[in-house]
C-alpha cells in the first residue's frame, strides 16, 4: 500500500527526513510519532505528493512518486483522506457543504451526497451540526468536520497530521476513536503526534522519527 | 457528471456574488475598455461607409470634340457602359450644357455670345465594388487617347488623398483596438490573479481533496464570463445611447451596427477566458 524506498528529502534549512525505508500494509492503523520539527509533516506530505523525494521513491497505492505526473496527482489524492491539525475548512460553507466538497470533486450525484454525507456527520457525530458554518464550533468540532471529510470519499488511506494537536485530552481521545473505526472498516491510518500519552496501551505500529530519521520501529 | 456541471457552475455564480469587490472592479475594468473599443467599432464602421459614400462620389467627365455630333455620341456612351468598371454613363448634350450654365451662372450663354460654344459632354459614375483607383486612372488614359475626346475631368488625386487619410486612420484604429485588447487582457489577468491569490486557501483546499485543475478553474472561468458579459452588455449601452444622444444632438447619422452588442460581448469573452486562463496557468502550474 504505502512503501518508502530509501527516501531522501531535505529542505534548504537542512532539515527533512533521510534514508527512510519503511512499508505499511493494507488497514494497518500506523503512528509517526517524534518531536517538533523531526520529520513527520515531511513524510505524510511525501505520501500525498505536496512534496516529492530527492532521493529515493515513494509508493502510495499503485502511484509512484518517479513516475507520476503533476497533472495526475489529483487521482491519487482522491484516494487519499488528508486531515490537517488547522483543519482547513472553507468558513464560508456550512459543515454539510465542507464534507460534500470532496464528493463533489469525484462526480458524486446529489442524491448518493446526501447519503454518503449523512452517514459521516453520524460517524463523528455532528449531524447537528451540519447546517452551522466551522466559525461556529469548537476546536474539537471543527476536527471531527475535517475527519470527517476526509473519510466520507471512502479512500484508501486516511492520513492525519497532529489531528489532537490542538485538542484538549479528552477531545483527543474522541478522535482516536472516531480514526480507529475508520481503521476498523477497512482503511489504512497513518496518524502522525507528538503526544505519546495518547497512544500508550494502543496496540498499533508506531513508527518513530527523530531529525529525520527513523529511529525505532 | 451532470450533477458536477452543475456544481461547478454553482460554485462559479456562488463565488460571482461573494466576491464582490473584486468582481466589481473587473467588471469596471471590461467596461471602460469595451467602451472605448464600442465606441472605436462605430467610428471604425462609419469610416468604411465614408469610403463608400467617396467612391459613390467618384464621378468623372469627359467633354467631346465639337465635331462629335449627338450620333457618335450615343455609340460613345453604348460603348463606355460595356465597360465593367462603370456603372452609369450620363449624356449631356449642348442644350443640358446650356442649361446647367444658366443654373449656375445666371447667364444664358446663347444670349451671351449668340451661339452655344458649350461641348458635349459625358458624366461616367464607376462602381463601388471591385473599386480600383489604378485601373481607373488606366481607363481615363486611354479615354484621354482617343482623337473625339477633348478634356477629362476628374478629381481621382483628390479622392484618392482622402482615402489614403481615412485608411492611415484605418490602421491607426486597429492599432488602438489591439493595445486595448492588450489592456484588457493585463488588467483582468492581473484580477484574476488577485482574486485567485485572495482565494489561495480555498484552491489548496480543493487540491489536497482531489481536485484537477480544470475543476478548480472552471468555477473562474464562470466568474469571468459573468463579468466579461455584464461589463460588456453596459459597456453597448453607454456607446449605443451615447451615439443616439450624439446624432440627435448634433444631428448626424451615425450608424451603430446592429450586431455590436454580439461583437463586443463575444470579444469580452474571449479576452476574459483567456485572460483568466492565462492567470491561472502561472498560479496553478
Amino acid at each position: 500500500m504505502v512503501e518508502f524506498k530509501n527516501i531522501t528529502y531535505n529542505y534548504s534549512s537542512k532539515s527533512g527526513i533521510y534514508d527512510v525505508d519503511l512499508s505499511i500494509q493494507d488497514n494497518e492503523f500506523c503512528f509517526l510519532v517524534g518531536p517538533t520539527g523531526s520529520g513527520k509533516s515531511t513524510f505524510l506530505k511525501l505520501l500525498y505528493f505536496d512534496l516529492f523525494p530527492d532521493k529515493g521513491d515513494v509508493r502510495v497505492l499503485k502511484y509512484l512518486s518517479s513516475k507520476i505526473k503533476k497533472k495526475d496527482i489529483h487521482r491519487a489524492r482522491k484516494k487519499i483522506g488528508v486531515i490537517f491539525q488547522d483543519y482547513k475548512l472553507l468558513k464560508q460553507r456550512t459543515v454539510y457543504e465542507n464534507i460534500a466538497l470532496p464528493l463533489h470533486i469525484n462526480g458524486i450525484g446529489r442524491k448518493k451526497i446526501s447519503n454518503l454525507v449523512n452517514e459521516a456527520l453520524e460517524l463523528t457525530e455532528l449531524s447537528r451540526y451540519s447546517r452551522k458554518f466551522p466559525n461556529e464550533l469548537s476546536g474539537g468540532e471543527q476536527q471531527r468536520v475535517c475527519i470527517a471529510r476526509a473519510i466520507v470519499k471512502n479512500p484508501d488511506i486516511i492520513l492525519a497530521d497532529e489531528p489532537t494537536g490542538n485538542l484538549d485530552p479528552t477531545t483527543g481521545h474522541k478522535i482516536l476513536r472516531i480514526l480507529e473505526q475508520i481503521n476498523k472498516e477497512g482503511t489504512c491510518v497513518i496518524m502522525a503526534t507528538h503526544n505519546y500519552k495518547l497512544i500508550t496501551e494502543k496496540p498499533y505500529r508506531v513508527i518513530e522519527l527523530d531529525q529525520g530519521r527513523v529511529v525505532s520501529e | 457528471m451532470i450533477d458536477k456541471i452543475a456544481f461547478l457552475f454553482a460554485e462559479g455564480l456562488k463565488n460571482f456574488l461573494r466576491n464582490k469587490l473584486t468582481n466589481f472592479l473587473c467588471v469596471i475594468t471590461i467596461l471602460i475598455n469595451f467602451t472605448i473599443l464600442g465606441t472605436f467599432f462605430v467610428v471604425g464602421f462609419n469610416t468604411d461607409s465614408l469610403v463608400d459614400f467617396f467612391r459613390s462620389k467618384y464621378t468623372f467627365e469627359i467633354f467631346l470634340n465639337d465635331e462629335v455630333d449627338l450620333k457618335q455620341s450615343n455609340t460613345i456612351v453604348t460603348d463606355l457602359k460595356a465597360n465593367s468598371a462603370i456603372s452609369s454613363v450620363m449624356l449631356i448634350d449642348k442644350e443640358k450644357s446650356a442649361d446647367i450654365f444658366l443654373k449656375e451662372f445666371g447667364e444664358n450663354v446663347e444670349d451671351m455670345l449668340g451661339y452655344n460654344p458649350l461641348p458635349i459632354s459625358l458624366k461616367i459614375s464607376l462602381q463601388k465594388d471591385n473599386f480600383d483607383l489604378k485601373k481607373i486612372e488606366l481607363l481615363i488614359d486611354e479615354i484621354e487617347g482617343y482623337n473625339f475626346v477633348d478634356s477629362v475631368e476628374y478629381r481621382g488625386a483628390y479622392i484618392d488623398s482622402i482615402e489614403d487619410r481615412i485608411n492611415l486612420f484605418i490602421f491607426l484604429f486597429l492599432v488602438l483596438v489591439i493595445g486595448i485588447v492588450f489592456i484588457s487582457i493585463q488588467m483582468i489577468s492581473n484580477t484574476v490573479k488577485l482574486s485567485m491569490s485572495n482565494r489561495s486557501d480555498f484552491i489548496e483546499i480543493l487540491q489536497y481533496n482531489g481536485a484537477s485543475n480544470m475543476f478548480i478553474k472552471i468555477p473562474f472561468f464562470i466568474e469571468s464570463i459573468l463579468q466579461s458579459t455584464i461589463g460588456a452588455f453596459i459597456a453597448f449601452l453607454l456607446v449605443n445611447y451615447s451615439f443616439i444622444v450624439i446624432n440627435s444632438y448634433f444631428n448626424l447619422n451615425i450608424q451603430v451596427d446592429d450586431v455590436l452588442w454580439a461583437w463586443m460581448i463575444g470579444l469580452s469573452l474571449i479576452i476574459g477566458i483567456y485572460a483568466s486562463n492565462r492567470a491561472m496557468k502561472r498560479i496553478l502550474l
